[in-house]
């Protein structure tokens, strides 16, 4: 029964093995019976041991695995707003009625993007799955590009990010404009027109180009320290602004050679940034307006929506049910993430990097927050040794609203110092080096009716969600 | 000796700071710009863009910081427009710290593995080439500034390897990092009152003994005669500078501890750190 199923799949002429390989079932094998343990044993939900078992036994696992008739795939990489991005596209495509595979748990590296397909794929490698949505660390997405060459390629957007780690913002530049040039002419490059990197990139590459940003005539945003392409990246000339949306993103031309924004397939032509939990907008796509009304803020969640809406327009699925998709769309783990601690609020917030830290907190301004606050950086791994980035964040405008900061992570040190030097007068501030205990310490001090605003790297919010999980205010992470 | 006073500012001039922008060394001027506020001591800083033709001489203070490739050759470009000011304010001793490819360009060029070399402006006897390894990481070294010798602490991340010459003596001996190339305990360059170091961090928030020193340095001038600062709470500015140095301090005997920007291949292993 399943080997006739098997053929009928390798007879759709989409399969690119006709024969099943024993090292594929195998790696599949191997690769869901770790996923199953991870899970069951509470190591992390197995988002990324699955992936790292199968290419163990089928480095090429990925090449192998073989897509259905109709299946969509879709890579969305960049700086920030990959994972909001990704989990709009999901909800759209969902909301639709297809069955989509998603790295929702944002284990973004070669590992978690196998993790999964092979999780989406059958023991015999088949993915029955209507689409597959995966969200790529810069870093990982030339190999994943390579091997599983999707329908649309979405880049967000390219700012400083984890300078110790990629280098200069140049560097991953010319990765994502290999990655361009690399992909067949079949797959869709789907791109933010408002970052002007990300605009000049593969200039000459066949096949087709999808294009999103703001269509508005009044700015969002100015240019700040934290702005890292506000010159041509054509002939290096200052750029000039007709407006400013976020950050370096906005509607730009070059006085010297002429480079300009090019033309939005689709646009944001009316945002109103409600609340920190509420977004209202209009989209215009190339088959009408779409007005939306999302549960999360921010001028970053009108562009992420933007961004999602591309893809469905790359893909060619009609998406009527997108009002009601989105307007689900809850924020993902440590996104502005409201939640209730017994009779507390808490508002977790993952930070990263100048950009999403300084979008971060003009979305909390918006309701005067933070008041409370409780903040931690850590370095490891993913966090990255270097902190000067801190520098770069617009800690004076939050300082004058500050009531009580209590500092923590293995980065207190630097946090400190810094917060000190926005001019946050030392009185208000408290070094607790566990995080636990810090968590403990700011809730005591917390006034009723005000809400804790966490503001945390990413290895001290997988820890504070941990320990919230230990009690029972949240769920797991990867099932947010 | 007397007491510094806030009736003419520090003047601070501040270069290029939507060039050189990236590794948070604007937090220098907020080290200056805060600790002489504590004590009541007024400052004013100017930002200096390409295009504009400032008067270095009029300044007591000058920073001079890091940024990518692209931007350092705009920044050189407009800094040999501006060479003779630089330099007359060199020879005057105003105050410079230069960092990273602030000490390249203040040297005499920058020599890269591919591409162009950059010609800087000789203001300090030194020379920069590329090199093929990136040194990034936590460092310190020991420095005499105002006759106070001292711990420095920071974190560096260049390829370029500069070779000192006659005219400049080193900032400071490395005591844990790559320091100017990697090979010969050297970190940074002096002449007069010009300090030039590969340490970000940024170094000065992390070193308030250093950001005093150069205040000092740059108000005695000011002033002809020795100014005494008063001491401040510099509590958390302790914590950062001994967790940073510990940091250095692992990292001790090895030239490179984290691998350079590792885009390709992308599946090969991350850095063990």
């Amino acid at each position: 029964m399943q080997t006739r199923e098997g053929r009928d799949a390798a007879g759709s002429g989409i399969s690119r093995r006709r024969r099943l390989s024993p090292a594929l079932f195998g790696a599949l094998i191997a690769a869901k019976a770790a996923g199953r343990a991870s899970r069951v044993f509470g190591a992390g939900g197995g988002t990324s041991l699955p992936g790292m078992v199968a290419r163990r036994i089928a480095p090429d696992v990925l090449a192998r695995v073989r897509p259905g008739r109709d299946l969509h795939t879709v890579l969305i990489t960049g700086s920030n707003g990959k994972t909001t991005t990704a989990r709009f596209v999901t909800a759209l495509l969902r909301g639709e009625g297809l069955r989509v595979a998603t790295n929702s748990a944002g284990a973004n590296l070669v590992q978690g993007v196998t993790t999964m397909v092979v999780e989406a794929a059958d023991l015999y490698g088949r993915l029955a799955h209507g689409a597959l949505v995966g969200e790529v660390d810069e870093g990982a997405v030339a190999a994943i590009a390579a091997e599983m060459p999707p329908d649309v390629l979405l880049v967000t957007d390219i700012f400083r990010d984890q300078l110790d780690r990629f280098g200069e913002i140049y560097a991953v530049a010319g990765v994502l404009d290999s990655v361009a040039k690399a992909l067949p002419p079949s797959s869709t490059w789907a791109i933010n027109a408002d970052d002007p990197m990300v605009a000049s990139l593969a200039p000459e590459r066949e096949g087709k180009r999808l294009t999103f940003g703001f269509d508005l005539r009044r700015s969002t945003d100015h240019i700040t320290r934290a702005a890292d392409t506000v010159r041509c990246p054509r002939c290096r000339a200052d750029l000039e602004y007709a407006w400013v949306y976020l950050s370096h993103l906005g509607d730009y031309r070059c006085p010297a050679c002429g480079f300009a924004r090019p033309p939005l397939d689709v646009a944001v032509t009316a945002l109103d940034t409600l609340a920190i939990d509420r977004t209202d907008m209009t989209v215009r796509t190339p088959t009408g307006e779409i007005r939306l009304s999302i549960p999360q803020g921010g001028t970053h969640i009108a562009y992420n929506a933007a961004a999602a809406i591309t893809v469905l327009v790359g893909l060619g699925v009609p998406a009527p049910n997108a009002q009601a998709s989105l307007a689900a769309a809850l924020p993902a783990f440590g996104r502005l993430e409201r939640i209730r601690a017994g009779d507390r609020d808490i508002v977790l917030a993952f930070v990263k990097n100048p950009t999403s830290f300084n979008t971060t907190l003009r979305t909390l301004a918006i309701a005067g927050e933070p008041r409370h606050l409780l903040v931690a950086m850590s370095n490891s791994l993913v966090d990255g040794e270097d902190f000067a980035w801190l520098w770069d964040v617009d800690f004076e405008a939050m300082a004058p609203a500050l009531a009580r900061a209590t500092i923590t992570g293995r980065r207190a040190d630097e946090l400190g110092n810094r917060l000190k030097y926005a001019g946050v007068s030392p009185d208000l501030m408290t070094v607790v080096e566990d995080q636990a205990a810090a968590l403990d310490r700011a809730l005591e001090a917390l006034p009723s009716g005000t809400p804790l605003v966490i503001l945390a790297g990413y290895t001290p919010t997988i820890e504070f969600r941990q320990e919230m999980q230990r009690r029972k205010w949240v769920g797991p992470y990867w099932e947010v | 000796m007397s007491k510094a006073n806030g009736h003419t500012p520090l003047r601070i001039a501040h270069l290029y700071p939507s060039l050189l922008n990236v590794a948070g060394d604007g937090g220098n001027l907020m080290a200056i710009e805060r600790r002489c506020g504590w004590r009541g001591l007024a400052v004013e800083s100017v930002p200096i863009n390409p295009g504009d033709n400032p008067d270095f001489t009029a300044f007591d203070v000058v920073l001079f910081h890091g940024g990518q490739d692209v931007e350092m050759v705009l920044a050189a470009q407009d800094l040999r427009r501006n060479a003779a000011s630089m330099r007359a304010a060199a020879d005057e001793g105003v105050v410079i710290l230069a960092v990273c490819a602030g000490l390249q360009l203040l040297g005499h060029r920058y020599v890269p593995s591919r591409g162009e070399p950059i010609e800087g402006i000789g203001v300090l006897d030194l020379e920069t080439v590329g090199g093929n390894e990136r040194f990034m990481q936590h460092a310190a070294c020991e420095a005499t500034v105002a006759g106070r010798t001292d711990v420095v602490v920071g974190f560096e991340n260049h390829s370029g390897k500069t070779t000192l010459g006659p005219g400049v003596r080193p900032f400071g001996r490395v005591i844990a990092g790559a320091g100017n190339n990697g090979t010969d305990g050297t970190e940074g360059a002096v002449r007069d009152n010009v300090y030039a170091t590969y340490l970000h961090g940024p170094v000065l928030p992390k070193n308030p003994w250093l950001t005093d020193a150069l205040i000092q340095v740059a108000l005695s001038r000011k002033a002809s005669q020795p100014i005494q600062l008063a001491p401040l709470d510099d509590e958390s500015e302790q914590r950062a500078h001994d967790v940073a140095l510990a940091k250095a301090l692992r990292n001790r005997g090895r030239r490179t501890a984290l691998t350079p920007a590792r885009l390709a291949p992308a599946n090969a292993p991350a850095p063990v750190r």
